[in-house]
């Protein structure tokens, strides 16, 4: 699956700033518990509190287990409990654990939940369900697809008391709150009885009973709208906030329009076009944060001796040529035109937001733009323009496919763009929309392709986004879309996992962003900012301003307030 | 020929035609590239090859599309079984029919005031011919006959919740989903203003200008220059000679209208919200949902058709003549 914006993010928390709360060699660490304010009390009696928030985007599943588009993380993440979760300051605070500690060598971790813990229906929830949950990703990879690899490098998961949960690793895991905290306490009598892949693929899990702030009211698939109640017995203080309503809006224009209007309190992700104009709405803020998102140019590096014979064009194998299109390209009018100056160039596939800069590799200078040595580039490495401007050498021309996900609008002009200047130093490549399954079969594992403009959603830690350019993950099913194969990368992967000590990781996955960097698997084209906005004269105190900011956090609805 | 055979004969090939179709309905979807599978299971790529073939076989996808799932598909047709939406994992009956209700509504209100409007100005036009009156709505209904219905319908909607407070779209308010439509069809009825004035204004032309030509068209034959000689007055002549003739056009055009928007205002549909069967359309297309595809298609098509026949029908009290053809 290659992952496009705001579409199938595989996850969608917030940034990290420190991956391993504790230091390396600290045998226990008193958690960081509450870094977070409690939620104030209960709303005066009166009107229940509701907040109505706008999207474009519904969740594709109410099932975890193949969930795969961000508005459904946005719903695990209200109703769902983890045993930590990521705090808007991108500190991991405890969520269900009370506590937790690790042992010296990093194996064995312990986690204490609080008390009085019960799931929406009234039932204690207990370590053994948490237990359960925790195991039941783990054992069944094919069905928790989107999960098991967050338990990769877990040996044991037990119970130990009603209290306490116990994990033990394979080998010492650096982001281990980062991990848990992307496993639910499931519902076990919904989930126990799912005994194949298959049943627990067709689960719908529309009743979703879950143990967080927020319990499912209803969810009307027919007119896309979601219903949240404020869990008035929740574990950390009853939010705000009575109810929250998710209304899906068909039509972009109908969606601004609401928000100005009053008919919804909040849009998720503003669409590009209108920013500027909601921009000035009365009693509207509207507010653009970095994102971990990029999109990409990715370039057909498919080893000749790959089970399915790649069919890329061969020059795409020559570095001279891959510097050449990644120096035609003008990043800075792609950000421009296409998304109306709302991002940045960039070039790394761990984005700058990512953890707030720490795992962005900020020493790199980009190419920058310049035709001219592109040309020059091309001219000295021998490709002779012909007679109709193509160049070619050996009788391979520099003609190639330039496909992209038919979805987006944005990458339909992306494509024109690029297109054209890679025209001006002699290469033709033909755009082309194609169905986003299509491009996943061309892709994954194949190589049938030459150029494809795609993007990837991120997770808070860059161990997801570094793990696509694995050699294995070259495989139908795999993460790999690329076919970047290099064996010092995977060992550097395996490097950072290991590596207790958070200085080491940064200096280990700077070094895996330079070489990918200069072997050019992915030209990545910039970072888009995701566009949030809200009416100020019904709601406040968002906490925008957060480094972990995002508008459907679990945390900032827990304590949006209404204004008197 | 008498009319019952006359008759006879349009239902023979209307059920051609809906074999015809149903035909390509099923084969249609089936070329369309991609992998359904993909669509049921989420993308989940990680799922193994077996489990794959699992879901393949428990959608009946395992088999050959010809014929082995084509007939599966007529045999569960033929026993009213539309079968279980992929993407929705709910019977295709079901979905069909809370669509359609929706659709229907807002349908039935919209082309209601559009016919009315439609022939009313068209009948007027016509018979003030070259008066300010009929340039007038003349210019109108060419204009609106040409606005694309998107872009009207954000206009509407613009302008409808920015100074008249009406809502920006669904069908009901969010805490009113679900509850009987007796006891919210206020609700239901200001959610349906601006949808149902949209449909009306967008459909309004073409029936206003077909309508007007046809009038026209009548008023200059000589059998009304003969009424007129008779001394029948103006609105004797319009409503006893030319009134008839002139509707003949129009049924064709109300028939044929009918058929296609049980397809729901697509565009319309999207704009506000509106959870109708063109919107279902679209969804089902998105997810490669053969099943839902199916269903809704075969609904169009049963409309599409079953109308023209309503037409043909009418036709035969309308017009004596048809008869004998």
């Amino acid at each position: 699956m290659s992952t496009k914006r705001h579409w199938y993010l595989p996850v969608l928390l917030t940034l990290t700033i420190m991956v391993s709360a504790c230091g390396s060699g600290s045998a226990t660490t008193a958690a960081p518990v509450a870094t977070q304010p409690a939620a104030t009390t209960a709303p005066a009696s009166g009107e229940p509190v509701v907040m109505k928030i706008g999207s474009q985007f519904p969740p594709d599943t109410l099932n975890p287990a193949y969930a795969f588009l961000a508005a459904s993380y946005t719903i695990f993440d209200l109703v769902y409990s983890s045993l930590v979760k990521e705090g808007l300051d991108g500190q991991y605070y405890g969520d269900l654990a009370a506590s937790w500690s690790h042992s010296d060598d990093n194996l064995t971790w312990t986690f204490t939940l609080k008390d009085n813990i019960k799931y929406h229906n009234g039932t204690p929830l207990t370590a053994e369900d948490v237990a359960w949950s925790i195991n039941e990703i783990h054992n069944d990879p094919e069905g928790w697809a989107t999960l098991v690899n967050y338990t990769n490098g877990f040996k044991e998961i037990t119970a130990l008391d009603d209290k306490t949960v116990q994990i033990t690793l394979d080998y010492p895991i650096s982001n281990m709150e980062y991990r848990v905290s992307f496993l639910y306490a499931l519902w076990r009598a919904d989930f126990e009885p799912l005994d194949t892949t298959e049943a627990l693929q067709n689960f719908t899990n529309d009743q979703l009973i879950g143990s967080g702030a927020f319990s499912l009211k209803t969810w009307e698939k027919d007119q896309n709208v979601l219903i949240l109640d404020a869990d008035p017995d929740f574990y950390d203080g009853r939010p705000v906030v009575d109810q929250l309503i998710f209304q899906t809006f068909d039509n972009s224009d109908a969606l601004v329009q609401a928000l100005k209007v009053g008919d919804i309190d909040v849009i998720n992700l503003v669409p590009n076009s209108a920013f500027e104009t909601v921009k000035t709405f009365d009693n509207v803020v509207a507010v653009n944060l970095p994102s971990r998102s990029f999109d990409e140019l990715i370039v057909n590096s498919v080893r000749d001796d790959n089970d399915t014979a790649p069919t890329g064009n061969p020059a795409l194998k020559d570095p001279q040529v891959k510097l050449a299109i990644a120096q035609a390209i003008n990043k800075q009018d792609l950000v421009d035109i296409v998304f109306q100056g709302l991002g940045k160039p960039g070039w790394s596939i761990v984005a700058p937001a990512l953890g707030g800069g720490f795992w962005h590799n900020s020493n790199v200078q980009d190419v920058q733009f310049d035709p001219a040595k592109a040309n020059q580039i091309l001219d000295d490495a021998g490709y002779a323009k012909g007679a109709d401007g193509i160049r070619e050498k050996d009788g391979v021309r520099l003609e190639m496919r330039l496909q992209y996900d038919a979805t987006s609008s944005e990458y339909a002009r992306d494509a024109d763009l690029i297109s054209n200047w890679l025209k001006d130093i002699g290469i033709k490549a033909s755009p082309e929309a194609v169905d986003a399954d299509t491009l996943i079969a061309a892709t994954t594992g194949v190589g049938d392709y030459d150029l494809v403009i795609w993007g990837w959603g991120g997770d808070p830690d860059p161990d997801f986004i570094l793990s696509i350019m694995l050699c294995d993950q070259f495989v139908v099913g795999g993460w790999s879309d690329s076919g970047y194969c290099n064996s010092d990368y995977d060992q550097l992967y395996l490097d950072q996992q290991k590596s207790g000590d958070p200085a080491d990781r940064q200096q280990i996955i700077w070094k895996m962003q330079e070489m990918l960097f200069k072997d050019n698997p992915y030209i990545v084209l910039y970072n888009y900012d995701d566009l949030y906005a809200y009416r100020s004269d019904r709601f406040t105190n968002f906490q925008l301003d957060q480094p972990n900011a995002n508008i459907t956090d679990a945390l900032v609805l827990q304590h949006a307030e209404p204004v008197k | 020929m008498n009319r019952r055979d006359y008759l006879l004969r349009k239902v023979v090939i209307a059920l051609i035609t809906l074999a015809v179709v149903v035909t390509l309905d099923f084969l249609l979807f089936r070329v369309l590239p991609g992998d359904p599978v993909r669509a049921v299971i989420g993308r989940n790529v990680r799922i193994s090859k077996e489990s794959q073939d699992a879901l393949r076989a428990q959608f009946g996808l395992d088999k050959p599309v010809f014929p082995d799932q084509f007939f599966a598909t007529l045999g569960q047709w033929a026993k009213g079984n539309l079968g279980i939406s992929w993407s929705l994992r709910r019977p295709v009956s079901d979905i069909l029919t809370t669509k359609l209700g929706n659709t229907l509504l807002l349908v039935t209100l919209g082309q209601t005031f559009s016919i009315a409007l439609g022939i009313a100005l068209g009948l007027f036009a016509g018979w003030k011919r070259k008066t300010a009156v009929d340039v007038g709505s003349l210019t109108f209904s060419l204009v609106t006959w040409a606005i694309p219905t998107f872009w009207l319908g954000i206009i509407l909607l613009a302008a409808g919740s920015t100074w008249l407070g009406l809502p920006t779209g669904g069908t009901v308010q969010p805490e009113n989903i679900g509850k009987p439509l007796w006891e919210v069809w206020p609700d239901v009825a200001v959610h349906l203003v601006l949808p149902t004035l949209t449909f009306t204004v967008v459909y309004l032309g073409e029936y206003m200008l077909i309508m007007r030509s046809s009038v026209l068209e009548v008023l200059s034959e000589d059998y009304i220059l003969t009424a007129k000689a008779k001394g029948l007055s103006h609105w004797q002549v319009l409503r006893r000679h030319a009134l008839k003739n002139a509707m003949l056009p129009i049924v064709t055009l109300v028939a044929l209208n009918l058929g296609f928007t049980v397809a729901g205002a697509i565009y319309i549909e999207t704009v506000f919200s509106y959870d109708g069967l063109g919107k279902l359309f679209q969804e089902a297309l998105d997810k490669q949902d053969f099943p839902l595809l199916q269903g809704a298609f075969l609904l169009l098509a049963v409309a599409v058709i079953g109308a023209n026949l309503l037409a043909d029908i009418i036709y035969t009290y309308l017009d004596p003549r048809v008869k004998a053809t």
